[in-house]
């Protein structure tokens, strides 16, 4: 045929037309690539930047890193974060991995509502714990005689908070890991009679490992980049997050607080990329085919473990009514009758009830706007045909956010927005920054449910569409965010409980106008005032509560509403 | 019909029935419906498609046969616009659509999941397209019932996905893929997700909806069964060629590769040499070719191809012609008929022949018996050997 050999001389290549719907799409991919390169490379690259320059913005080297190591006042905070996060790490997993093995593979009663209890402290700031000790073993502490010669001002201190704080990540984690394992392996081992210890180690141990791993650099993170503890009860104790603060709060050294954040950048990097490395594992490890495990009843273990459970209730549930009991005294600890004034903030510095609705507003903003952006941004990334090279990049950036520490971004936006030459300079100190900076913040565990969501989508719905001549868009609306609607209303609760109890990503960005709740009680406490502060931080936890009780109520509407099309 | 493959041997099958009425009797000789140009499609360096050229005539049922990652789907998807091909040129309806998106495209189209959307009513689901299309409500109605009740689905309108069978899942998919009446109608696997019962006889029924509506479609799918018995032609490939392109009696009756041969049914591949007169030698027993099968002989050492269902045992004695003694090694039961391992010549070549139950009472076959058969000279195809 003349056809063939004509072809065979010079074939050329294809070049697919595109249709509307893909000029769309790619237009969504840029628009979402451009969000995040202004949101985080951008302030990120500034940030950087501003390490190496001088008071006057001259390019300088890398002196003041040099300056950094060369003051033991500075660079001795590094010992004290690491020594915090890894002894912190030990205690939270150690505790935390005993508890979802009850949870996961006994058969205690009550589970549900100790997996409840442990899950509360999500609801609060982080600076919670830390006001709860003040009043449980500080100085006119409750148990104060409990710590013996020892202050809670300082590392102890820090490290309790920090496990109270960072147990439900753990816990989830773990509980997760503990739920995939096969109970096929375990039966196997029961047949073999082999001894609960051995089945512990050669079975059980082996199943989580990845989940450990996972757990492990998690916490480890969470506790390096953490600024509410050591703060609020570190005393003379300085730790890497403090130390950017002092630095660019208390000496206007912003040069210096750079430095600290690229410090605090690197531990925070390689846990991640370790932890996303291990979670890549993990994936392959759940085949379709494993059973899940069915815990057998086992009458002497099963009280041990009951009472343990007990145990990390009482502690978690009283420090938390500690605080909770504390808001209420009029003045500790010589006038114990109980009253509403610590509630009332008008009165107080902090920003008053105003903060708390700002935190509100922010965090409703942050719910709608959030949610929308990243499940959108998820989708379009996920579905574009073709742009290859951007999809990846972009996947990759939606990663950084993880990475970064709440104390670096907010110091990141201030080089970046604050900047004169920025057109963007003017939501500089306004509600809209806040948000923006908060959706940021929280980004990546967001964009990851969204993922896992619509990756269990049918791949050819879109394909379905376009052969029935529907936009995608109309798909999307109609299937896509239908199907999705439970993965959507998780990270809507995720990102606005967050942004009700952040503190370190917005503590540099607020203004008088756009005070916030968790930093009025910040501030109050900083003033003296612990009561208020613990206030403050009650209020909090019952607004997460009560959404959270919320989400609950309308998670189970929907679910009994679309089981129609959800069970066979 | 005989055997597992319900196809009318020496009847043609091909459809007349043109679809939507076009007429298309002006230049039918050279004006197909859906041509394939010279297709190429490269995954990086890999070739999954290699140079394929294809035409698919109106109103015809094309299977796309072949094992698992020859390029079937790859080919499906370049005809639908949804993996674009590297090289080549479609054409569909006399349009070129080499360049074209999806969506620019006239095909419906059923996945092996089918992809219905799990949150919409069948109504919904079948209507989709339609409602876009700014059908008025009861048109969209009224073609939805029209679609269901054509898939014998009419009373399951209001049902979700979920609560309905695999069987009627796919049905559900086919009506919505037929709901914007398309000219091509493209399906990949469409049946593989069924258990075996629901899947021969929904086979029957596609067939027939498809003949009702003339509607071009092409399907792809690895099971050999359901190709003979649905398509018009057949398209057979491998390794991204296409090895044959014929109606199931061709492709059975007259494989044109080992390949095809293989693939499709069951080969006795025999060693032998060319003889004189354009006999060939199996052993020391000569054997007499037909005229086609003759031609085909170049070399000195060839493959003689047989069917086992042709091998001869009635009526055969020693004047008949291709016809040596032959032991049989093993008899296996397989329900209505037998497969007996023969072995013949000094080397015991084996050999495969199916016998009737009928048979193997009458003439007394057992194992270790001996067995006279004959090879008719039109059951055998010859390939060079190596
Ligand atoms: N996106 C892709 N990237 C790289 N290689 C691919 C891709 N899609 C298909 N291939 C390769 O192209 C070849 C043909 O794939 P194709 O899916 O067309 O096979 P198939 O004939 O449909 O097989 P099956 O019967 O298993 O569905 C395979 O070797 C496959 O690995
Ligand atoms: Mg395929």
């Amino acid at each position: 045929m003349t056809d063939q050999t004509l072809s065979s001389a010079s074939p050329a290549i294809v070049k697919p037309k595109l249709s509307r719907d893909d000029y769309v799409m790619r237009a969504f991919v840029l628009v979402i690539g451009l969000w995040l390169v202004v949101t985080l490379l951008m302030p990120l690259y500034a940030m950087l930047s501003k390490s190496v320059q001088d008071k006057d913005g001259l390019y300088i080297g890398l002196t003041n890193y040099i300056e950094y190591f060369s003051t033991p006042a500075l660079f001795y905070s590094i010992n004290n974060s690491f020594f915090i996060a890894f002894l912190t790490t030990a205690i939270t997993i150690s505790l935390a991995s005993v508890f979802a093995f009850i949870l996961s593979r006994s058969t205690i009663p009550g589970k549900g509502i100790f997996k409840s209890i442990a899950l509360l402290p999500l609801l609060a700031p982080s600076l919670l714990p830390g006001i709860s000790f003040v009043y449980l073993f500080g100085r006119q502490g409750v148990l104060k005689d409990l710590m013996g010669d020892y202050s809670i001002y300082g590392p102890i201190g820090i490290v309790m908070g920090e496990v109270f704080y960072t147990f439900p990540h753990a816990l989830m984690i773990l509980v997760a890991a503990f739920s995939i394992a096969d109970a096929r392996l375990y039966e196997a081992a029961e047949v073999l009679r082999s001894s609960r210890i051995r089945t512990f180690f050669t079975v059980t141990l082996p199943g989580i490992k990845y989940g450990l791993i996972s757990a492990i650099f998690v916490v480890f993170t969470l506790v390096i980049t953490d600024f509410g503890i050591p703060k609020v009860i570190g005393g003379q104790y300085n730790v890497l997050a403090t130390d950017i603060y002092k630095q660019v709060i208390g000496q206007q050294n912003f040069q210096m607080g750079a430095v600290v954040s690229v410090v605090l950048l690197f531990p925070a990097i390689l846990a991640f990329a370790v932890d996303r490395f291990v979670q890549r594992k993990q994936v392959a490890m759940l085949t379709a085919r494993a059973v899940p495990y069915e815990p057998k009843p086992h009458t002497l273990l099963n009280r041990m473990f009951f009472l343990y459970c007990c145990i990390i209730a009482v502690m978690i549930v009283g420090t938390i009514g500690m605080a909770g009991y504390a808001s209420f005294v009029t003045f500790w600890p010589y006038n114990l009758e109980l009253s509403l004034n610590n509630y009332d903030f008008d009165v107080m510095d902090g920003g008053g009830w105003g903060s708390f609705y700002n935190s509100l507003e922010l965090a409703a903003y942050t719910a709608v706007i959030g949610t929308s952006v990243i499940f959108t941004g998820a989708y379009m990334v996920e579905k574009a045909k073709g742009f290859g090279l951007i999809r990846g990049i972009i996947q990759f950036f939606c990663m950084i956010p993880m990475a970064v520490p709440g104390m670096v971004l907010g110091l990141a936006y201030i080089f970046f927005f604050n900047h004169p030459d920025n057109p963007l300079g003017f939501i500089y100190g306004t509600m809209p920054i806040l948000v923006i900076v908060t959706i940021t913040h929280f980004y990546t565990v967001s964009h990851l449910t969204s993922m896992t969501a619509l990756k269990q989508m049918d791949p050819e719905f879109e394909t379905v569409s376009a052969s029935l001549k529907v936009p995608f868009f109309k798909t999307f609306l109609k299937v896509t965010v239908p199907v999705c609607l439970p993965a959507i209303l998780d990270i809507s609760i995720y990102l606005f409980v967050n942004a009700m109890t952040t503190v370190s990503a917005v503590i540099f960005l607020y203004s008088s106008d756009t005070a916030l709740a968790s930093i009025a009680a910040l501030n109050m406490d900083d003033a003296g005032d612990v009561a208020p502060a613990a206030a403050m931080c009650m209020v909090i936890v019952a607004t997460s509560a009560t959404v959270r009780v919320f989400h609950a109520l309308l998670s189970r509407g929907i679910a009994a509403k679309t089981q129609k099309w959800r069970k066979r | 019909m005989s055997g597992g493959l319900h196809f009318n041997r020496g009847r043609p099958c091909r459809i007349s029935v043109s679809y939507s009425m076009k007429n298309n009797t002006d230049n039918e000789q050279d004006e197909t419906y859906l041509q394939v140009r010279n297709v190429t499609k490269m995954f990086g360096t890999f070739a999954a498609l290699k140079d394929i050229s294809l035409d698919v005539n109106e109103g015809e049922f094309v299977c796309f046969l072949g094992p698992s990652g020859c390029g079937k789907t790859t080919l499906l998807r370049a005809i639908a616009g949804l993996d674009i091909q590297t090289h080549g040129k479609v054409f569909q309806g006399g349009r070129e659509i080499s360049d074209l998106p999806a969506s620019e495209r006239d095909f419906g189209i059923v996945f092996q999941s089918y992809a219905l959307f799990p949150n919409l009513s069948v109504n919904d689901n079948v209507g989709y397209g339609l409602v876009n299309v700014g059908t008025s409500k009861a048109d969209t109605h009224a073609r939805v019932v029209e679609l269901l009740s054509l898939v014998g689905l009419e009373d399951q309108g209001d049902k979700y996905p979920a609560q309905l069978s695999g069987g009627q899942q796919q049905r559900v998919a086919l009506a919505r893929a037929l709901a914007m009446s398309p000219g091509l109608l493209l399906l990949d696997e469409p049946l593989s997700a069924l258990d075996a019962k629901v899947r021969v006889h929904l086979r029957h029924e596609m067939k027939e909806l498809q003949q009702r509506l003339g509607v071009t479609t092409v399907m792809v799918t690895h099971d050999q069964e359901e190709a003979l018995t649905m398509a018009d032609r057949i398209v057979v490939m491998n390794d991204g060629n296409i090895e044959q392109v014929g109606t199931p009696e061709e492709i059975y009756g007259s494989p044109a590769s080992p390949f095809v041969a293989e693939f499709v049914g069951t080969m006795n591949f025999l060693k032998a040499t060319k003889g004189e007169n354009s006999q060939i030698m199996l052993g020391t027993h000569t054997l007499t070719l037909n005229d086609a099968e003759k031609a085909k002989l170049n070399g000195s050492s060839v493959l003689a191809c047989v069917r086992p269902e042709d091998i001869l045992v009635r009526g055969v004695d020693d004047s008949t012609a291709n016809s040596f003694d032959t032991k049989v090694k093993n008899l296996e039961f397989l329900g209505s008929f037998c497969r007996a391992t023969l072995v013949y010549g000094k080397d015991d070549t084996e050999l495969q022949a199916d016998f009737s139950i009928n048979l193997v009472r009458d003439k007394g076959v057992e194992e270790g018996g001996n067995v006279r058969i004959a090879l008719p000279a039109n059951s055998i195809h010859i390939f060079s050997a190596g």
